[in-house]
């Protein structure tokens, strides 16, 4: 395998995509012949389950499913049973077996060996009628599937508990419950030459701006790969600065954050296999809101909101902050802290930066360690992490125990970032800010600051300025930025690309006793 | 076009702002002071008449070619050799002042805060910050000084901790030499707001046209108004001895003290002031390389940045053997040169265009006159 990559994918491209199946083949008239090809494609798949009976104890039949997607008891009960048993004329086609033998809604008619093998693939059994050029997908699929649970990574205290699950039906009925319109859309498309793995680009059609759909469905397309196993490889693969550390395709497993963002004019692709559904386009800040901002008081999560920008600045810079201080800028520490941590940093024997990293390396090395670690063990880790970096080191003279606190709080701060990939992107960031706070003080980390600024600036996601509605500045949007305003004022759609249907409700619904109330 | 990124009215007024602003609210006062004494006050409002016609006369000229920067239209004004020269002239002029700000910022830096740092190194690491913004185009840049606006202003706010130290009293007596004093002061200023020409390379790429004017004249209230604001401030704090401090701004802001915690202020102040700085020279390196790219005739001014950074780093050594001889630079050459081909210059641009496009409507009359 010499030469250029590009060439050798062209010429060998066919072996990455299952060309097992010779496509468009028809079935043939004669049922045996049928069932060698199918049973020579399906050799040493003992999964595969081949069953021939004979239709009112006359015409050759076979019923082919995968042993564990097919629902066996459904298909004894309501296809075998009625077939074998029943009484008819030899005269019959499949069509009136459908109208008048067989009690199923689900039910497709299949003409080529591709469809079929498809059809076994996705669970559904396939029953092959002799001296019939059609066959029929039965639609009785079942396997195990997770049960709707709450997610794990976005809680809520006020909020539906429902999550997205591994099975894209599921998640695709959670979508539908919530928006009933019609003009919710749910594109279906499949990616992987082995995988085939089942996407679906969804969005409501009259809010969306068409040139993001095609964008996007573009985007898609361009894909060839041999498999999807998460939404991160569709991310990865779409987004618009591959390498930049910000995600700038958010990630949710929350029906109701989907929700809200189509209605907003945004997209949702939702990949089978995986309860993380992604959202394009995105903004930073879409990144920093959780679902419950819009559910709880507008005050509320207005000073939540607050807290929560404070924070995610603090654990961007305030280890590199104290650095400079230390290392650089004393005098700008009120006398009587500055004596008191210089006293706590007497029997330290490394530099501030030193320290910092030191620490920060151990805090994420925890952290990590939390997160991989059957539970049993974690508990473990826990109290060794608090107390070795905690009381300990700071015993033994190690580190000083304001750099604790330090750490502590950046430690805090990273994980109010209601979106867990975004937080690991910004905590990912503080270290080369360190350095730059340890060569040139307050000066590096100015500089650190502007050119995170300029990157995020000239950011895109799917064409939308990555830094709106605050660079570039739309006042309009910022109800929803800066605070988060009551519903009531709500009236407009953040304006993504073009312009589709911008308001959101009829104006003027403030509440009041004078204005829908008992006027008295 | 060269550049596609397009910004809107407001960026551009933000950016003129900044660009003026950033480095001229640490050295103006001082300067201003030396001259006006207790007047210096006054001395911003003369220095807006010098950025209003200059804001005047890009935009007249932008009227008449639109979507052309200066470096383009001169040669449609005065003929290709000519215009070529003068254009030149324009590159040359932003490239030098570019590497002067920058060699202005860097010493700053190194006398207040940094004293050990080799001021190349301050100098280097800024112009790479810069090259970063430039690359990315007049879109991010305009971005940036939208974010950095609200930020750059928030040292305002630090003004009321300071009531306690000031005496209204230093305003008086007013006027006491009679204008003379405060039109001197003015000179300086006023060779900083004929900074906003930086215009007629921003309004081709501005998106809303018709608003252009307005945010450029509202750059130059702006900026006039942040400079007396700051005039005043300092004149109430330090009162006659003004115009001993080269930085009176940064030594007012060390008198801050409330409640022993809001205390030495002017870390906080420089960290705040070096976004404005980016947002400068940045704008200046950006005008520079775009010129540059228009006058050579390319297709992408992307190949140009390395270079002219390069050369702004150069320039910043040039520009000034020590600080003493860059201060005389600002004091007795930028308040001349700066207008003279900010201002004076795009002045006779203008009139020679004005009277050719008169001929040429002439002469369409005329031969519209024969043909009947």
């Amino acid at each position: 395998m010499s030469g250029n990559p590009r060439k050798w994918w062209k010429a060998n491209k066919g072996r990455m995509q299952q060309k097992h199946v010779p496509s468009h083949t028809p079935l043939e008239k004669n049922i045996a012949r049928n069932e060698e090809i199918l049973r020579t494609l399906y050799t040493n798949c003992s999964d595969v389950v081949f069953r021939s009976f004979l239709i009112f104890g006359t015409t050759p039949a076979l019923i082919i499913y995968i042993d564990g997607l097919a629902n066996i008891e459904e298909m004894d009960a309501r296809v075998l049973a009625p077939l074998m048993q029943g009484r008819g004329n030899t005269e019959w086609r499949t069509e009136d077996f459908l109208q008048k033998v067989i009690p199923i809604s689900k039910w497709q008619e299949i003409c080529s060996l591709e469809e079929c093998v498809e059809s076994i693939a996705s669970g559904y059994p396939v029953l092959l009628i002799d001296q019939q050029e059609k066959a029929i997908s039965i639609g009785l699929a079942k396997w195990e599937k997770r049960n709707v649970e709450e997610p794990v990574a976005e809680g809520v205290v006020r909020g539906p508990r429902e999550g997205f699950t591994e099975s894209i039906t599921v998640n695709t009925s959670l979508l539908r419950r919530l928006i009933k319109t019609p003009a919710l859309k749910m594109e279906r498309r499949e990616i992987g030459g082995y995988t085939k793995t089942c996407i679906i680009v969804t969005y409501i059609e009259g809010l969306v701006e068409p040139s993001l759909v095609t964008e996007v469905n573009s985007r898609l397309s361009r894909i060839e790969i041999d498999g999807i196993l998460e939404s991160g490889y569709i991310e990865e693969l779409i987004e618009d600065q591959p390498s930049s550390p910000f995600p700038q395709i958010l990630s949710t497993e929350r029906p109701d954050v989907v929700c809200g963002n189509l209605l907003e004019g945004r997209i949702a692709i939702l990949v089978d296999g995986t309860p993380f559904v992604l959202i394009a386009p995105t903004t930073l800040f879409s990144l920093l809101q959780s679902s419950e901002d819009y559910y709880q008081r507008s005050l509320a999560s207005t000073a939540i909101r607050w807290l929560r920008y404070f924070f995610t600045a603090m654990s961007f810079v305030l280890p590199s902050l104290y650095v400079a201080l230390i290392t650089y800028h004393h005098e700008m520490v009120p006398t009587s802290l500055l004596i008191s941590m210089a006293s706590s940093r007497e029997a330290v024997p490394f530099p501030a930066l030193v320290e910092a990293m030191i620490m920060e390396v151990t805090f994420e090395a925890l952290r990590e360690a939390g997160v991989r670690l059957p539970k049993q063990v974690g508990a473990a880790v826990n109290i060794v992490g608090a107390l070795v970096i905690g009381q300990a080191a700071v015993q033994a003279g190690l580190v000083s125990a304001p750099m604790v606190i330090v750490v502590a709080i950046t430690g805090i701060a990273s994980f109010m970032i209601p979106h867990y990939i975004a937080g690991i992107s910004i905590r990912l960031l503080r270290f080369p800010m360190m350095l730059l706070a340890g060569t040139l003080g307050l000066l590096g980390i100015m500089l650190g600051v502007i050119m995170a600024v300029v990157h995020l600036c000239s950011l895109r996601s799917l064409g939308v300025p990555y830094l709106s509605p605050v660079g570039p500045l739309r006042v309009q949007e910022l109800k929803d930025t800066l605070v988060r305003a009551p519903w009531w004022m709500m009236d407009t759609r953040p304006k993504l690309l073009g312009e589709a249907n911008p308001h959101r409700q009829a104006p003027g619904m403030k509440p009041g006793p004078s204005n829908g109330g008992d006027a008295t | 076009m060269l550049e596609k990124g397009k910004i809107s009215a407001s960026q551009m007024g933000m950016m003129l702002f900044l660009a003026v602003v950033a480095s001229g609210v640490m050295s103006i006062p001082g300067i201003t002071g030396k001259y006006a004494h207790n007047d210096l006050w006054l001395s911003p409002i003369w220095a807006a008449l010098m950025g209003t016609v200059t804001v005047w006369i890009a935009h007249r000229l932008h009227c008449m070619y639109p979507e052309k920067t200066s470096v383009q239209y001169s040669e449609e004004v005065v003929g290709k050799v000519a215009g070529k020269a003068i254009g030149f002239l324009f590159i040359f002029f932003y490239l030098h002042l570019s590497g002067f700000v920058v060699r202005s910022y860097a010493e700053f830096i190194v006398q207040n805060f940094l004293h050990k740092t080799p001021i190349s190194v301050v100098i280097i690491t800024m112009i790479f910050v810069c090259t970063w913004a430039v690359r990315a185009g007049i879109e991010v840049i305009g971005r940036t000084a939208q974010l950095f606006f609200p930020v750059f202003l928030i040292p305002v706010l630090f003004i009321p901790l300071l009531l306690n130290n000031m005496k209204l009293d230093y305003l008086f007596p007013m006027l006491e030499h009679g204008l003379v004093p405060s039109i001197k002061g003015a000179l300086v200023p006023g060779g900083w707001l004929s900074e906003m020409f930086l215009l007629s390379f921003l309004l081709p790429y501005v998106r809303n046209q018709e608003k252009g004017k307005s945010s450029a004249l509202y750059a130059v209230i702006g900026v006039t108004l942040l400079l007396t604001m700051i005039n005043f401030f300092i004149l109430f704090v330090l009162g006659k001895q003004i115009g001993d401090f080269l930085f009176p701004v940064m030594v007012a802001f060390r008198y801050i003290s409330v409640a022993e915690f809001f205390e030495n202020m002017e870390s906080l102040v420089m960290a705040i002031w070096i976004l404005g700085m980016f947002v400068k020279i940045s704008i200046f390196y950006y005008v520079t390389v775009l010129g540059a790219s228009q006058w050579f005739r390319m297709s992408d001014y992307r190949s140009l940045v390395l270079p002219i950074g390069f050369f702004v780093g150069l320039f910043s050594f040039w520009s000034f053997p020590n600080f003493n001889t860059g201060l005389y630079f600002d004091i007795y050459a930028f308040p001349f040169y700066g207008p003279l081909i900010q201002t004076v210059l795009p002045l006779f641009l203008l009139i020679i265009a004005a009277l050719r496009k008169k001929g040429q409507s002439q002469n369409q009359n005329l031969t519209a006159a024969k043909h009947k």
